[in-house]
């Protein structure tokens, strides 16, 4: 009966190409804070491994083992709040500029299904995020790798991961603080989000998050559907 | 079943506990430009919002191409082009860039008729939305709806924020291309002058319901701006067929439908105190404003 | 989707509120009593503790006997035998036997063992000082060792390579005094702040107890000779300056050893049956006895008076644990359980739910009609959201009321 039926045949395989669109357009709003935030963390994660040369510069790799082992020393505190600040500013990096005018109307508007475009969009974040994070980490892989034994290695990498899974976490928890749209729902929001994260910072010890970890980062992947109730409030016409 | 590209069926909308429209219905025919006129809060937005998706009615429903906007296939919107109020788009983007972002959704994409119109713009491929004029993004807004080539165009207040210039540019180039490729338009705007070069019906809101639904050209044949002349105090004509009468001093004013022998019999009928009774054709706009009220 | 974020949305106001809540409420009541400071007195054979009080720090012991602090020094000349000796009181003799200055010096010793201690992440390699360098301070090793099912590996620091020659000397060695790798149990001090180094206590992979050392760069291996059936849990190294003891032991029974030196002899200790992964232990010795502290969870202490010589029991002395306050009992009725990721008995992160209380399920009910009340439906369309509220109580309902639709 009408023609937007009959025109419409070659949908599927153009399906791709509106998934490299969306991720085009992610990519003008993020490119210069990516390259930014992978630059700027990868340049704390170095200062911090620096340090740790020049510990073994100035006192000696056996010191730097015994402090590592005796007073449970990582040497990489420093970094433990920068990949939840770096999730939590390419969320806003990505979805405030969607939020100004309701471009999400745009956004939303296109022949592309709603919450797959929330998806496509929150993976395309969560890939440059892990990208940035994977940067560090392997900095840091790298330089303990070399310096200590496996032991000291994994714990110290064990140590850093909830900081990074935190990051992710503050990623998805922001995006559904922006997408939402009332102002009473989003200070709430921002409580809860607040109040997660928490949870990612309260290790009394080194290696303390080894049997949570898994579940954490199930329960970290899972933050993203959260974003899918923003659209959908979005849709229902929620407004202040 | 009629040949209507929008059909909406008994709307009732509420923002809180304050009714914005009851079981409002109407429908507009396939390549028909339609505006919707109504005073602030008369529930234009509210209209644009539903029709576009982004609100759910209290009760009804509304069709595009047949498919209820709730449950609408995603493909069914590469064929409707929506502008939104004051010409909103990726203004992070750069001419060439917001381009090649959309064509991928599009299958009818028509990338020339984008360029044609930002070649008139004198503006660099490479330039950002962000350091245009508002009129520059318009035509920006423009093209890319025009490239999208749609059946259906839904443009929410497109004369917010433009000047005269862009305005009439805007609204010759849309007419012209709605007329020669067949396009159904639903549109609203707060100036009412342009709608009247643009559009071919108009429906007019008042609170909480249609006030009426007719092609413009109708609407301006049959409407009539009466004045007169109170001789005396008394009262002013009530009858609903005649609309919003007003005295200032001792002169009187209302519109109506009806042929001047039928008004000269209420006014009789009802012993209103009148003189010099005349009866003048109007614009879209007077027509808008008598019929609704100024307030 | 949208249905699985919400319930998302729910779970976690939930495990927020279920964390945060009792959290906050506890915040309310004030630190709970604890017991008083509590030692065996090797002169008056009683336990003797001090207070602070309103009229200022009193002094007592379980014979109803009131102190000066002057006199609780002397009943406690081991204890206070520095403020003895500046005060020129230390006995020449305790209960008939002799003692001088520096027996109490060379005699004292303090263990402490906490769960946190005891259920700490470690990372599994140690360092293995030189036991005998003929230097009077101890020196950090410049490597360290692990022990897998291969034998015992050493790796050396500077260059962050194994060690062949080393790994394979003390491997040898251990496989020929019967280790069987890998290891179960490790235990040492591997610190340089400590009088001596003894080396480490090791089981093996079947159970069997050996001591390892390094002297001037050689192993040295014993096997200890265990009880038939004695199965090793826990191993302390203790190196006090006395060197009386190269350990204590728990066995898995809850059993608490002493290993003396010399004989490597093992000694059970008259104390009921520990769990160190929950209960505190603090020893404070002397040459004639021992008062050993065990703290339970729930705050009951008990104190138990052990002979030196014979490691049997002397005396015990019991504090329950601190009755529950007016708050701590209402809280029963308020929370249906709380939430925690933190302990204080470990330094893991994990989600714990603690303090399950049945009575919260009248709370529940309560609080799931009045949602329906709120809410203005009916409790069969909402049965999912009034049963969650019954089972998680105010934490279902507050976060409910925040995040569910009107």
């Amino acid at each position: 009966m009408f023609r937007a039926r009959t025109y419409n045949s070659g949908y599927g395989p153009t399906k791709r190409y509106m998934e490299k669109a969306i991720f085009y357009k992610e990519w003008i709003k993020t490119r210069w804070y990516f390259l930014l935030s992978t630059l700027l963390l990868a340049a704390f994660t170095g200062y911090c491994l620096l340090n740790v040369s020049r510990i073994i510069e100035f006192k000696g790799a056996v010191h730097l083992w015994e402090v590592m082992l005796e007073r449970d020393a990582v040497f990489v505190d420093l970094l433990t709040y920068l990949p939840l600040l770096a999730g939590l500013l390419m969320a806003v990096f990505q979805f405030v500029p969607e939020m100004q005018q309701s471009r999400l109307k745009l956004t939303l508007h296109l022949p592309y299904p709603h919450y797959r475009m929330v998806a496509s969009m929150l993976l395309y974040g969560t890939l440059a995020l892990c990208v940035t994070y994977l940067v560090s980490l392997a900095l840091i892989g790298i330089c303990f790798d070399a310096l200590v034994a496996r032991e000291l290695f994994a714990r110290v990498v064990l140590t850093a991961l909830p900081w990074y899974a935190a990051g992710l976490a503050a990623y998805f928890l922001t995006a559904w603080v922006c997408l939402e749209p009332t102002w009473k729902r989003r200070i709430l929001n921002m409580l809860v989000g607040a109040g997660v994260l928490r949870i990612f910072f309260l290790a009394p010890a080194p290696e303390a998050y080894n049997a949570f970890l898994p579940g954490l980062t199930l329960f970290t992947l899972l933050l993203s559907l959260l974003g899918m109730l923003s659209v959908y409030r979005f849709k229902t016409g929620e407004q202040d | 079943m009629t040949d209507n590209i929008i059909e909406c069926r008994s709307l009732t909308h509420y923002y809180g506990k304050r009714l914005i429209y009851e079981n409002l219905s109407f429908g507009v025919p396939r390549g028909r430009i339609l505006g919707l006129l109504g005073k602030n809060g008369t529930g234009k937005t509210t209209t644009i919002n539903i029709l576009s998706g982004y609100l759910k009615p209290r009760s009804g429903a509304c069709y595009i191409f047949g498919e209820n906007i709730q449950e609408m296939d995603p493909r069914t919107r590469q064929n409707i082009g929506l502008l939104i109020e004051g010409h909103i788009q990726y203004t992070f983007m750069s001419i060439a860039q917001i381009e090649k972002f959309y064509a991928p959704f599009y299958p009818r994409w028509n990338r020339a008729a984008y360029y044609e119109l930002m070649d008139k713009l004198h503006v660099a491929p490479g330039q950002r939305i962000s350091r245009m004029s508002c009129g520059q993004r318009s035509q920006v807004a423009l093209g890319l709806i025009l490239a999208q080539n749609p059946d259906l165009l839904v443009l929410d207040d497109f004369s917010l924020g433009l000047d005269p210039g862009y305005r009439r540019l805007f609204i010759e180039y849309l007419r012209e291309y709605a007329k020669a490729e067949n396009k159904t338009v639903f549109l609203t705007s707060h100036i009412i002058q342009d709608m009247e070069r643009l559009i071919d019906d108009c429906i007019m809101l008042d609170y909480g319901r249609i006030l009426l639904q007719k092609p413009v050209g109708e609407l301006l044949d049959t409407v009539r701006q009466y004045t007169f002349t109170m001789t005396a105090e008394g009262p002013l004509p009530e009858d609903e067929r005649i609309y919003h009468p007003s005295a200032i001093r001792n002169s009187g004013e209302f519109f109506s439908f009806l042929p001047e022998e039928e008004v000269r019999r209420i006014l009789d009928a009802q012993k209103v105190p009148y003189a010099g009774l005349e009866s003048r054709r109007v614009g879209l706009e007077d027509a808008f404003i008598g019929l609704t009220g100024k307030y | 989707m949208i249905r699985t974020s919400k319930i998302l949305l729910y779970f976690i106001a939930t495990v927020l509120l279920a964390w945060t809540l009792p959290w906050a409420y506890g915040l309310l009541g004030g630190a709970s009593p604890s017991a008083p400071f509590t030692l065996y007195s090797s002169v008056s054979g009683e336990f003797s503790w001090l207070e602070a009080t309103d009229r200022g720090i009193e002094y007592q012991d379980a014979a109803g006997r009131r102190f000066t602090d002057k006199q609780f020094d002397s009943i406690l000349p081991f204890f206070y035998y520095r403020q003895l000796i500046s005060d020129n009181r230390f006995p020449d003799s305790i209960r008939g036997v002799a003692v001088t200055p520096k027996l109490a010096q060379a005699g004292n010793f303090m263990f402490r063992s906490s769960p946190r201690q005891v259920n700490a992440n470690v990372p599994g390699i140690y360092p293995l000082l030189e036991s005998m360098s003929g230097r009077v301070d101890l020196e950090a090793s410049d490597d360290v060792f692990r022990i897998d099912r291969n034998g015992i590996t050493f790796i050396d620091c500077e260059t962050n390579t194994v060690k062949a020659d080393k790994s394979a000397a003390f491997t040898e060695m251990m496989r020929k005094k019967g280790f069987v790798f890998p290891a179960r149990v490790i235990a040492g001090n591997p610190t340089t702040r400590k009088e001596y180094d003894e080396g480490f206590f090791i089981t093996d992979n079947e159970g069997k107890l050996f001591h390892l050392k390094q002297t001037k760069g050689r192993p040295f291996v014993r096997a200890v000779e265990l009880p038939e059936g004695l199965e090793v849990a826990q191993i302390f190294v203790t190196e006090y300056r006395g060197r009386q003891y190269f350990a204590f032991l728990t066995d898995k029974a809850g059993q608490f050893y002493a290993l003396t030196t010399g004989d490597y002899a093992l000694h059970p200790v008259a104390i009921p049956p520990l769990d160190l992964t929950r209960q505190g232990v603090m020893i404070v010795g002397n040459p004639f006895d021992w008062t050993v502290k065990v703290s339970d969870t729930d705050g009951a202490e008990h104190f138990y008076a052990i002979d030196g010589e014979t490691f049997g029991r002397l005396k015990e002395l019991h504090y329950p644990a601190p009755e529950p306050t007016a708050l701590e009992k209402a809280g029963k009725f308020v929370f249906p359980f709380r939430l925690s990721f933190t302990s204080g008995s470990d330094t893991e992160v994990v989600p714990r739910v603690t303090d399950i209380s049945a009575w919260a399920l009248i709370l529940g009910l309560v609080l799931a009609a009045a949602f329906c009340v709120i809410r203005k439906t009916n409790p069969v369309r909402q049965a999912p959201q009034c049963l969650f509220i019954l089972v998680c109580g105010l934490y279902a309902f507050i976060g409910l009321l925040l995040f569910s639709r009107k």
